[in-house]
């Protein structure tokens, strides 16, 4: 997808993926899609099905933090019916800011998504001492 | 706000599935273990406050916000 249409996902044929609880701060919203902004793959787009234009900007980690590797517990596997942890994609949500130099990810509460059952959830690591807003900056 | 007086190993039910049990009181810290159905997600109020705030600035940037960082993204792949 090009950059120019990122406006106007074009989000009626792709997979849509159940949230198992909503993200904090958007109760209404279970179902979304995930949009491909970039040919590089490093940024990504989860734009909810129930309320028209809301998304979110996400990222893949390794690009950006290559040693984070957040601890899925056994309850959170369960709830998203996943078989596999190999199945597991993680994705950042991006604060973009008012500059892109301010753009931030939250590290804290990473989305994680079972490719297989298409299920999601914002997995909260309370005691992980991570950053809600670490800067985003991709690794040279 | 309702309020129960409760001892160690007694129980609240909210509504028909969660479960609030007070574990151990010791001084002023009280543990509490809570059984909830996976659709309920239970935090500690400051964390599940905090990510409400981010998750909340976080909606819905603006297309020009999100052309910027696609750029900012794509040079910092060509550099490397």
């Amino acid at each position: 997808m090009s950059v120019a249409t990122v406006g106007h996902p074009e989000t009626t044929t792709l997979p849509v993926i159940d949230f198992v609880a909503p993200m904090p701060g958007f109760p209404d919203d279970r179902r979304f899609v995930l949009v491909r902004l970039e040919d590089t793959g490093m940024l990504y787009a989860l734009t909810s099905v129930d309320s028209a234009g809301l998304r979110f900007l996400v990222v893949p980690p390794a690009q950006f933090f290559p040693d984070y590797a957040p601890e899925i517990d056994d309850d959170a596997l369960a709830a998203l019916g996943a078989s596999d942890a190999s199945d597991l994609l993680v994705l950042l949500v991006v604060t973009a800011g008012d500059g892109v130099q301010d753009a931030t990810v939250n590290l804290m509460a990473p989305i994680v998504l079972d490719q297989r059952s298409r299920r999601a959830v914002q997995l909260v690591l309370g005691r992980s001492g991570l950053s809600v807003r670490q800067k985003l900056v991709a690794v040279a | 706000m309702l309020v129960l007086t409760r001892r160690p190993g007694e129980s609240v039910m909210v509504g028909d599935d969660v479960v609030v049990t007070v574990l151990d009181v010791r001084g002023d810290v009280v543990r509490l273990g809570i059984k909830a159905p996976r659709s309920i997600q239970v935090h500690r109020e400051e964390v599940y406050r905090e990510l409400q705030k981010v998750n909340r600035e976080a909606a819905s940037p603006s297309d020009v916000a999100v052309r910027a960082l696609s750029r900012m993204l794509r040079a910092d792949v060509e550099q490397q």
